[in-house]
């Protein structure tokens, strides 16, 4: 069985949730360039990539199960089976503009976004973007980048992004204000639907000791 | 004039077969054929273009489908499947036949999605006019034997049944908006979504719990008594003693062993009403065989039959096979006098030999370098 894990900041719980389980695996680690471990005890392979590639390991079966936060789940948006919330890597996903322009309150408090209509969005996540803002009856141009989101509005690239944020810390360096949630992800273990039928003895034995753990 | 950029590619997901590898479709194309002419299936075939409304599976989703207009207006589209379009030509060109009607195909297939191919060969059968369950054992018996037929090893069937999941929203009550989201994100496999809005629904318990283990359910006829013991609703037990009967069936048809039961898949295209089945190959990560029973579609025709029938994606199952080194010819034929190359040549064609013929004035020295690169066991010189 072949599990995928991502590179960065998930890769350590991952590898720590693993190891509670009986997959020992703490020797992994993305440092050593090393990008494929075997693991004979526990008949297990393992393999690091970018978390935006895993749903693509996995949805063409080179890897039999994935650990891939929701965030990326939903940008790619590709045919897995999601099987269960992981809990950890929690994160939300926001609508953030500078503080000089972010737009006047509604009575409920909430930020009117109805004045942002065809304005920019620079955003890793343009499907999430777009599905967010289409869902207020909204129609925004998203602008693709592939990290320092934050800079976009900064250089006039955009009038606002739409990013993740774990603790907020960088918005504020940033002098960017949140002005709508749009939803909260956390790490999800994917499958491949196949290896999910043809291997679902193991693999449902795995999300039961991972439930236990959780 | 050189072509610009785009005229030297391909669009994404659409591919050339070379040589070799439109060896290997048209074998077991013609394999599997062959096996369906033996189970009495014949062959037909639907245009490739027809109006969009023809050919949508279903009519409430989203399509995957190539779309174009005809000179006046209408929409026109590719097909993406053979079930929707043979269900028009069966309801409007074949109507009062003598069912049921056991047909079967060999064609592309269009679909504009991001996965993989998007244009592939299928073949498949179609059963119509019979809501036995025989039927769905035949033709799921008959998927088995067409994939064991082209040699795949540790291949594996799992077999469903729509009923019982519609029967378990019919006895929650749940409105039909509800279902098709719940439906939808079973189909996906989504658990976690599946999971979280079961547990907010507000069902009875009992349902809770047993549309939570649905996807669980995963043996052999063990798990249809276990579905029972949950729910004896008419519906329910009706698709459990059906799926029963089918894997009963599957044991005289000698197959039983290759198919698991597995309430857990339901299929994308919600025309699928009764028994349905996937067929999977290890290291294919997509399901290589797609089927089951659609007793609604006919009706959208105006000509209610029941039916069932499956698909194998063989364009995808190509990888599968090591490509053979084929031969161009027999022979390589070469010499000095024109006429005299061509008469031989035909004489040979005559006698049912492949013939190269060479172009040309060469020696046996060229003539012997041609016929390795060519891979041409034998050389004849004509003087």
């Amino acid at each position: 069985m072949t599990i995928a894990l991502p590179k960065g900041k998930l890769l350590i719980d991952s590898i720590q949730l693993l190891s509670r389980i009986g997959i020992e695996c703490s020797h992994v680690n993305e440092d050593s360039r090393k990008l494929f471990y075997d693991l004979p005890d526990s008949k297990v392979k393992i393999i690091i990539c970018r978390a935006t590639d895993i749903p693509t390991f996995v949805e063409y079966g080179s890897a039999d199960l994935g650990f891939v936060g929701k965030d990326t789940l939903l940008e790619e948006n590709k045919d897995v089976a999601e099987l269960l919330d992981l809990k950890f890597g929690f994160c939300r996903f926001v609508v953030a503009m500078p503080e000089a322009s972010v737009p006047p309150k509604l009575p409920s408090g909430e930020y009117d976004l109805s004045g942002l209509n065809h304005q920019r969005v620079a955003t890793k996540f343009p499907r999430v973007a777009e599905t967010f803002f289409s869902g207020l009856g909204m129609q925004v141009n998203p602008i693709k980048l592939h990290g320092n989101i934050e800079l976009a509005p900064c250089v006039d690239l955009a009038e606002m992004i739409v990013d993740i944020v774990s603790t907020g810390k960088t918005l504020r360096e940033n002098h960017l204000v949140e002005v709508a949630p749009i939803l909260e992800a956390t790490s999800r273990l994917i499958a491949n639907r196949v290896a999910y039928r043809l291997k679902y003895e193991r693999i449902q034995e795995l999300i039961e000791r991972l439930r236990e753990d959780l | 004039m050189l072509r610009s950029n785009l005229g030297q590619r391909i669009p994404e997901g659409m591919r050339d077969l070379l040589p070799e590898e439109i060896v290997v479709q048209e074998r077991l194309e013609k394999e599997i054929l062959m096996l369906f002419r033996q189970w009495s299936y014949q062959k037909v075939l639907t245009p490739t273009l027809e109006f969009t409304a023809c050919v949508q599976p279903d009519i409430e989703q989203d399509d995957s489908l190539y779309k174009f207009f005809d000179r006046e207006g209408r929409i026109l589209s590719l097909r993406s499947e053979l079930t929707t379009p043979i269900a028009r030509l069966v309801s409007t060109r074949m109507r009062g036949g003598a069912y049921p009607l056991r047909l079967c195909y060999g064609a592309d297939v269009y679909r504009n999605t991001s996965v993989r191919h998007r244009e592939f060969r299928q073949v498949g059968v179609e059963l119509v006019g019979s809501d036995q369950d025989l039927a769905d054992a035949e033709v799921i018996a008959l998927a088995v034997e067409a994939i064991a037929g082209l040699g795949l090893k540790n291949y594996q069937f799992n077999l469903g049944h729509m009923g019982i999941f519609s029967g378990l929203m019919l006895e929650a009550g749940v409105d039909e908006g509800t279902q098709a989201r719940l439906e939808e994100a079973l189909a996906r496999k989504d658990m976690v979504g599946v999971e979280s809005w079961v547990k907010q629904s507000g069902l009875p318990t009992r349902v809770q719990e047993l549309l939570l283990r649905l996807p669980h359910f995963h043996g052999g006829e063990e798990i249809l008594d276990e579905v029972l013991e949950w729910s004896e609703r008419p519906a329910i037990r009706e698709a459990v003693e059906s799926l029963r009967q089918i894997y009963r069936y599957l044991n005289d048809f000698g197959v039983q062993e290759y198919v698991s039961l597995d309430l857990g898949i339901l299929r994308g295209f919600s025309y699928y009403t009764g028994a349905v089945f996937e067929g999977y190959v290890p290291g294919m990560g997509f399901p290589v065989v797609e089927g089951g029973r659609y007793d609604a579609l006919y009706a959208d025709f105006g000509v209610p039959l029941p039916a069932t029938g499956f698909a194998i994606h063989l364009g995808n199952l190509l990888e599968q096979f090591p490509l053979p080194s084929t031969e161009t010819a027999d022979i390589l034929v070469y010499g000095s006098k024109a006429e005299q190359i061509i008469r031989q040549c035909q004489a040979l064609r005559a006698k049912g030999k492949r013939v190269e013929m060479v172009l040309g004035m060469i020696d046996g020295d060229v003539a012997r370098k041609m016929a390795f690169q060519k891979h041409i066991p034998e050389i004849l010189c004509v003087e």
